[in-house]
């Protein structure tokens, strides 16, 4: 029987397809720099035929590139060679439990951050981090395999991985495989990956979907606190030595409640506001409003569970902010240029970031660099653009690219998501140097210390292409790779696993 | 393929090789305000990416890098479309009046449907039965292969002057297979004491149906003899009440003609909205009755008018009126447009079923709604699913409720 059968008989004749448009669209990135065309195309809808694909695709030592939303920047989900299968997550969309006894929520992980927080939030609760820049469309186990942040509440419950108590993978081999507190029989509800041996969970999270496909996940979930506060600063100069300042204090004051904070520098809001790329074009029309020259913008989201904590809270952030020289705040409303209520109560997070990376008018899309770093590195770090930009200025003007950092986002502690990177022209003929420096802009950016947090196949490869493992990490990393997956069919070429 | 059978592509390349990818046009869940779903399509697909808006313009890039051809398979991917601009909506919403984000607008969606659609149509690549349409409108100025002189038989010999300061364009649908709703219209019009004509026999189909389908040629045929005709009346404006003809006149006229109208066009419900504010006239009777409104996406996110209509409804005595959950610019469609009502008219019903279930969700008993096309397709759902939501059209309640 021939692949295409086999595949039919797995998931039914709906659900395969061979068509070459249907091909041609799974061989795009954000880029248009297209990539090899997949040879089939599935979208399975249970564990068990996910099983089946995979132990097919083994016998046939056939790539595998299993797919969420598609939502990712760095080429997460794109066949690097010709000739491999696809498998469209988008179907397993299903919440699966919602427990409030255990306060968790067990999904299929072809579900979007969109929809398991709006079935969360009907309820009163919410997954704290509410995914990545692009929740409405990316799903749980995208996020999962990405370590993900961006579309909320990162400053309170850092990455979307820390919330993760239960897995169910499909190991490379077909396995169906149970982690975390549901690998034991005797525990009925999964609650914590925790007290049966090391974090085998772990090595699933993070892992740019090269261990294993999931096909379910338990995440810890939270009710919703009654009380917010939101506030936008107007920063007149230093904002990038002012930024991990005013993190560092706000850190040491404990927990302040913070559900984001952020960081937008000057010369990002000066292209949004069109001052210097498009003349006349209201991006923020309510900031523009009120501060036409386009300075750097920090603002803050807070939650609490009474007023009174609310206040208190809101009195010692203020404080922090207001203490700084040349720091004003917006009013209250979204109107008065308080972006922060946007971004809190209308999911302004998922609306606002694929938004920058237009900055440079039609055509011009991202070549993203995102990564963490400890934010006190942060000015330190913008040097090493600036002398990577001045030492590429003749390439990028080559193809009029744009390199530079958009916002910053606070996580975890002290480590800040930085949105970094190339805003390029999608014109074929740029493809070829639009390629090469994002290349040289990503190996810059793991040598200067930053760790990719998204890494796809863009950053897995820089961080070979630059020699950041030692030889007995990467010798380690193969041989889990190994064990996992002998045949190498799972992601090809990431990490450059081949 | 060449130059020439990718042309109308080819003028909107900047807008296909705009889109970042991310997908939001696939399926959007914002609990903030309401969205659930974006693409009628693909919630009734087996979620390939060709049948969301991000899959179908990878394709076009594609195509027009000569990387894809195009094929009979592919043209009918690009049909199963209802063009009603809800990817545009979620592509480009930012949900506040005070975030204007201008990169959100480098992507027209539904131009860019429409003009790989001219394309194809050129390629001979249109579907068949779209095919049989475009040649009752050539012969009979309607696609519902009927004597262009039946178009005012429901008249029953009723004169209209010769010239008016408003026109009623009549549409094709109305006037051919809704009979009962046009003499609603014109009854309504009586009560309301507004002065207009019409201007049969002069008046054909507007071209919504070629548009859509992608006969460039022949709309602006269509229009350049309707255009003439409102001329000839002295029209100062259009009244239409078909949401597709109102569409297609007020904003795909001066766009495909490249000159601004001579007139205004002004849906029927804006203007009797107006006529309400100013007094002129009063919706008396009471109706005790549950109902909703269903926002046509021609009028509705393609003109942007939702006040209108539900202005009308909320000022009626003792009508109880709930908004469906998706609303306003987050309405579902109905299914039927975009030719998709003619060429796959099960999955048109599919469609129209899941806003019939929305509307058994929130408790009432009627839906209401300005478009014929609308109407027709809700109530086959409602027949198919064995509903007993009742469609109707905002002009049943007004004729109920004035004087």
């Amino acid at each position: 029987m021939n692949l295409y059968a086999q595949l039919e008989d797995i998931v039914g004749p709906d659900y395969v397809s061979n068509e070459d448009f249907v091909l041609e669209s799974y061989a795009h990135g954000i880029t248009g720099v297209g990539t090899k065309r997949p040879a089939i195309v599935v979208i399975p809808e249970s564990a068990q035929e996910i099983s089946e694909i995979l132990k097919v695709a083994n016998k046939k030592k056939m790539n595998v590139i299993p797919r969420g939303g598609g939502a990712g920047l760095l080429e997460g989900v794109l066949p690097l060679v010709s000739g491999g299968i696809v498998i469209d997550m988008t179907r397993m969309n299903n919440v699966i439990d919602f427990n409030e006894n255990t306060m968790t929520v067990t999904v299929e992980c072809g579900i979007t951050w969109g929809k398991l927080n709006s079935f969360l939030m009907e309820r009163g609760y919410y997954t704290g981090t509410l995914g990545p820049g692009s929740g409405m469309s990316a799903v749980v186990g995208g996020g999962l395999s990405h370590n993900t942040v961006g579309g909320g509440g990162a400053a309170k419950y850092g990455a979307v991985t820390r919330h993760c108590v239960g897995l169910e993978v499909v190991l490379p081999n077909g396995q169906i495989l149970t982690l975390g507190s549901s690998a034991s029989k005797y525990i009925k509800e999964p609650f914590s990956k925790w007290g049966l041996g090391p974090d085998y969970l772990g090595l699933f999270l993070g892992d740019q979907g090269i261990h294993g496909v999931k096909t379910k996940a338990t995440l810890l979930v939270y009710p919703r606190p009654k009380y917010r506060a939101y506030k936008t600063f107007s920063i007149r100069r230093r904002g990038d030595k002012l930024w991990p300042e005013i993190i560092l204090e706000l850190r040491k004051k404990g927990d302040l409640g913070l559900y984001d904070v952020f960081y937008f520098p000057e010369l990002i809001m000066q292209a949004l506001q069109g001052l210097l790329i498009v003349k006349d074009i209201v991006v923020f029309k309510s900031i523009k409003e009120r501060d036409p020259k386009g300075r750097a913008v920090m603002f803050y989201t807070m939650e609490a569970e009474t007023q009174e904590a609310l206040e208190a809270n809101q009195k010692i952030v203020d404080e922090i902010f207001l203490n700084k020289k040349g720091i004003t705040a917006f009013g209250p409303e979204i109107e008065d240029g308080n972006i922060a209520k946007w971004h809190y109560e209308m999911n302004g997070h998922w609306q606002v970031y694929h938004g920058f990376w237009g900055v440079m008018g039609e055509k011009s899309v991202p070549q993203t660099g995102e990564h963490h770093i400890p934010v006190h590195q942060y000015p330190d770090l913008m040097k090493k653009f600036e002398k990577w930009e001045s030492e590429n200025s003749e390439l990028l003007n080559k193809v009029r690219a744009m390199s530079g950092v958009g916002s910053s986002l606070l996580c975890d502690h002290t480590t800040v998501e930085v949105d970094s990177g190339l805003t390029i022209y999608n014109i074929p003929e740029y493809h070829e140097i639009n390629d090469k420096l994002w290349r040289s802009y990503l190996n810059m950016i793991v040598e200067s210390g930053g760790m990719p947090y998204m890494a796809g196949m863009r950053f897995s490869r820089a961080l070979i292409d630059v020699s950041a493992f030692s030889d007995e990490f990467y010798s380690f990393m193969k041989t889990i790779k190994d064990t996992l997956d002998p045949n190498h069919i799972l992601s090809k070429g990431k990490y450059y696993f081949e | 393929m060449t130059e020439e059978t990718l042309k109308h592509i080819k003028e909107l390349e900047d807008m296909i090789r705009s889109c970042s990818g991310i997908g939001d046009c696939r399926e959007a869940y914002m609990y903030s305000v309401n969205r659930i779903q974006v693409c009628p399509i693909y919630e009734h697909s087996p979620k390939f990416e060709v049948y969301s808006a991000r899959g179908r313009l990878r394709i076009l890039m594609s195509i027009l890098d000569r990387k894809l051809d195009v094929s009979k398979k592919l043209a009918e991917i690009f049909y199963l479309c209802t063009t009603c601009g809800n990817c545009h909506t979620i592509c480009h919403g930012t949900y506040s009046d005070n975030i204007d984000l201008f990169v959100h607008n480098f992507i027209d969606h539904v131009k860019v449907w429409e003009a790989f659609r001219a394309d194809l149509f050129e390629m001979g690549l249109a579907m068949p039965r779209h095919l049989e349409l475009m040649n009752s409108i050539k012969e009979n100025n309607n696609p519902y292969f009927e004597p262009h002189k039946d178009r005012i038989k429901w008249l029953e010999g009723r004169k209209f002057p010769e010239t008016a300061e408003n026109v009623f364009f009549m549409g094709c649908t109305e006037p051919y297979r809704m009979p009962e709703l046009i003499k609603k219209i014109i009854k309504v019009f009586d009560k309301c004491g507004i002065d207009y004509t019409i201007v049969h026999p002069n008046e054909v189909c507007c071209g919504s149906i070629a548009l859509r389908i992608g006969d460039i040629n022949t709309v602006k045929e269509l229009a350049k003899k309707n255009i003439e005709a409102f001329k000839k009346a002295g029209a100062k404006r259009i009244l239409i009440h078909c949401a597709g003809c109102f569409k297609t006149i007020k904003q795909n006229y001066p766009e495909i003609l490249g000159e601004e109208l001579p007139f205004e066009v002004v849906h029927v419900t804006e203007y009797l909205e107006q006529l309400l504010k100013e007094g002129k006239i009063k919706l008396n009777k009471k109706i005790e009755d549950k109902v909703t409104y269903h926002d046509p996406c021609h009028i509705g996110r393609a003109s942007n008018i939702y006040d209108p209509p539900r202005n009308l409804i909320k000022s009626i005595p003792d009508l109880e009126f709930i908004e469906f959950e998706r609303n306003r610019e987050n309405a579902w469609c109905c299914g039927a447009g975009g030719g998709m009502k003619s060429a796959f008219p099960e999955k048109s019903v599919e469609i129209a079923t899941d806003r019939i279930k929305e509307a058994e969700k929130i408790g009432v008993n009627k839906i209401v709604s300005a478009c014929p096309f609308c109407e027709m397709n809700l109530s086959d759902a409602t027949k198919e699913s064995g509903s007993n939501i009742k469609v109707i059209d905002i002009f049943e309640l007004l004729d109920e409720s004035l004087d």
